[in-house]
């Protein structure tokens, strides 16, 4: 067993990923690597909203067709899990806000008016979407996004990917959502940083992980000030206005899916009751609040 | 502890866990559990009007157990236990009438019995996409007693985990020598077969309720008659059937689950019995367990049966005075106390188990004087690394 991990780098989802597997063949390694890149690819080419080819767009497309659309399998197990999302969060993660994205400009920092804001919210909510006998019908205007679930979920399956061709220790980064393939040698945990919203070349914290995945969200530079209040691009589908609770949460659980849900809820919540549902879950996490505490726990995270 | 935002946690692993490309095979443990457990169970002793000559003392057997699970390689897992039990005191030996008719006890002795227990067992279980698949082989050795045994099993999970159908077999070949045959005219060398077969069903209910239903056939055939006994004729076939049920359920704001048990069971020589037991799971935190549990056993008694030992009766003739084979009744209770310290986990159970003809739900025609009641107490430490 060599004892550096062999490493990989390429760009997915729009963002910086790597893929590092520790193998005695540098051959092997490259070609199970070029495998789990072609993985992750190929659910980004499925899901991209901003591909005209991909299966997201037709579904968006389809909007108000009372037929609907036919779905495979996959795309039934994210919207079960989306919709999941939906019911454990009492209607905060939704992936249906797309309509409310396209309101706010955060670069211009522009708060729109509170009647376009009302508008967009009529096309919004999840439980109106019917997703059953294999076909998804959106109502009219409804647009869905998988990108809060799928880069995720691309990374547990890279990872299941990895096992399943015999990788015993290897680790999945796509953009900062992680997914442990298995611990280093020795059962040697993942140390990783967390950076922190103000820069993200400091590190707030660091987690171990020794199996499951890690996942972060944050306002990261993507934020504007607006009356004093600090505004996130993440937003709050029930009142259309950006989440003003947590700066920056990550959380380690069983599956890097379970911890993007885990970690964009918490964001969606309001900053007090974010804090005692993450103490409450049981999970290993840390967050940085909107006076810039950092605070966690469980960082020795086994999951 | 489980809460309301762990629940939500539970709830979404259950969705994520059903997505194509995840697909986690059944988990193999990741880290390896040493496992060491200490019992003693003690019948209390006859009293004189019981047994007025003879041995007083019945059974006092400390009991040790030990277990290793580790994982072995990436899909396999690998179990070892280890028994070992010492027994000393006496059993009935034969059952007669006093001068003024009552039935009394004779215990066997006066040396009565000492008796060691040894038994290895291995096995590995196989874990698949969506189940596993295990294999076992153990002996089990004892002055008078040998036991070669293994056992084959498979679990399938069905409708995202939530539904689990698990079915097995297993088949034991046991050879009994007594001692002291020549001595008390024993037979010398007798052997008996057994084979089992069981399937069942647990399902999911809800994030806070589960259900399981297990059949099981057990046939045995060979020597079933007790060697020790002065006269114990039995049939040399036996053929058994239970069917255990069991609920749980978690209570959020008591933050403790209860566990509901019943089984049925009935053999061909005549025996149909009840169990029933609840037991309460109450956390203390994340480190403390506490758990109170109730019993309830009542027998039908075997077709042959009887209290009083017939020497005058043909050999032919099925006889028993075994207690174990007459209708009578019987309560335990027990309580476990339970640390989980992460790495290490410590637990420790002490019952006591009353057995009484009057306690029957069944219809008593003839009591046995020899029914059991005991202590046990234990101590278990596991150890993960």
């Amino acid at each position: 067993m060599s004892p550096e991990p062999k490493r990989f780098s390429f760009k997915a989802m729009g963002s910086f990923c790597e893929i590092q597997l520790f193998d005695e063949s540098p051959v092997r390694a490259k070609n199970i690597a070029k495998q789990l890149i072609d993985e992750v690819a190929r659910l980004e080419k499925k899901y991209s909203r901003f591909r005209e080819d991909s299966l997201l767009s037709r579904i968006n497309s389809s909007a108000g067709n009372k037929a609907g659309l036919a779905i495979d399998e996959e795309t039934q197990s994210l919207f079960n899990h989306a919709l999941n999302c939906f019911e454990q969060s009492d209607g905060l993660f939704d992936i249906t806000s797309g309509a409310l994205n396209q309101l706010w400009d955060f670069k211009k920092a522009l708060v729109p008016s509170q009647e376009k804001i009302d508008a967009a919210r009529a096309h919004v909510g999840l439980h109106k979407v019917s997703c059953q006998d294999s076909h998804i019908r959106l109502p009219r205007y409804m647009q869905i996004d998988f990108g809060g679930i799928v880069k995720e979920y691309a990374a547990d399956s890279a990872a299941s990917l990895a096992r399943s061709l015999d990788v015993e220790h290897g680790l999945v980064n796509l953009g900062g959502d992680f997914s442990v393939i298995g611990a280093q040698p020795e059962n040697t945990p993942w140390t990783i940083g967390i950076s922190s919203p103000e820069s993200k070349n400091d590190i707030m914290a660091k987690i171990d992980l020794i199996n499951g995945g890690l996942a972060s969200s944050g306002d990261y530079e993507r934020f504007f000030m607006h009356e004093g209040h600090r505004y996130s691009h993440i937003l709050n589908p029930l009142t259309g206005w950006p989440a003003s609770g947590l700066r920056a949460v990550s959380i380690a659980a069983n599956l890097c899916s379970v911890a993007g849900s885990v970690a964009t809820i918490a964001m969606l919540k309001e900053e007090v009751e974010a804090k005692i549902w993450l103490k409450d879950s049981g999970l290993g996490h840390v967050y940085m609040d909107s006076q810039g505490i950092v605070a966690g726990a469980d960082l020795k995270n086994k999951n | 502890m489980k809460n309301n935002a762990s629940l939500n946690i539970i709830a979404l692993s259950s969705t994520a866990l059903a997505l194509p490309g995840i697909a986690l095979a059944d988990a193999p443990p990741t880290q390896s559990t040493i496992s060491y457990k200490l019992s003693n169970y003690q019948e209390d002793d006859l009293s004189r009007s019981e047994a007025p000559l003879g041995e007083l003392d019945r059974y006092d057997i400390d009991v040790h157990q030990f277990q290793l699970v580790s994982p072995l390689g990436r899909n396999m897992s690998l179990h070892v236990d280890a028994n070992y039990e010492s027994l000393s005191g006496a059993s009935p030996w034969f059952t007669s009438r006093s001068l003024d008719g009552e039935p009394v006890v004779n215990l066997s002795g006066p040396s009565g019995i000492n008796d060691r227990r040894t038994e290895l067992s291995v096995g590995s279980r196989y874990y698949l996409e969506n189940g596993s698949f295990a294999g076992n082989i153990g002996y089990s050795e004892e002055n008078d007693y040998r036991a070669s045994y293994f056992s084959l099993n498979g679990e399938r999970h069905y409708n995202n985990d939530l539904t689990t159908v698990s079915a097995g077999l297993s088949y034991s070949s046991d050879e009994i020598f007594p001692t002291d045959a020549e001595l008390f005219n024993r037979v010398q060398d007798e052997d008996k077969q057994s084979t089992s077969l069981f399937i069942s069903v647990s399902q999911i209910i809800n994030q806070l309720s589960s259900f399981q239903s297990a059949l099981s056939f057990t046939e045995q055939s060979g020597f079933l008659n007790d060697p020790y006994k002065l006269r114990d004729i039995r049939p040399d076939d036996k053929t058994q059937i239970a069917w255990s049920n069991s609920y749980r359920r978690f209570f959020v704001s008591a933050n403790a689950a209860l566990h509901v048990n019943y089984r049925y069971y009935h053999d061909d020589f005549g025996i149909s019995s009840h169990t029933s037991d609840l037991s309460w799971h109450q956390n203390l935190g994340r480190t403390f367990q506490l758990v109170p549990q109730l019993r309830y056993y009542s027998q039908s008694a075997a077709d042959f049966f009887t209290n009083v030992d017939d020497f005058l009766s043909p050999l032919s003739e099925y006889q028993s005075s075994d207690y174990r084979l007459s209708a009578f009744g019987a309560v335990s209770g027990g309580f476990s106390v339970i640390a989980d310290m992460g790495s290490w986990k410590a637990t420790l159970t002490a019952e006591r188990y009353l057995a009484n003809d009057k306690y029957s739900a069944y219809e008593v025609s003839e009591p046995s004087t020899a029914l059991v009641k005991y202590n046990r107490l234990s101590l278990g430490i596991d150890f993960k690394f």
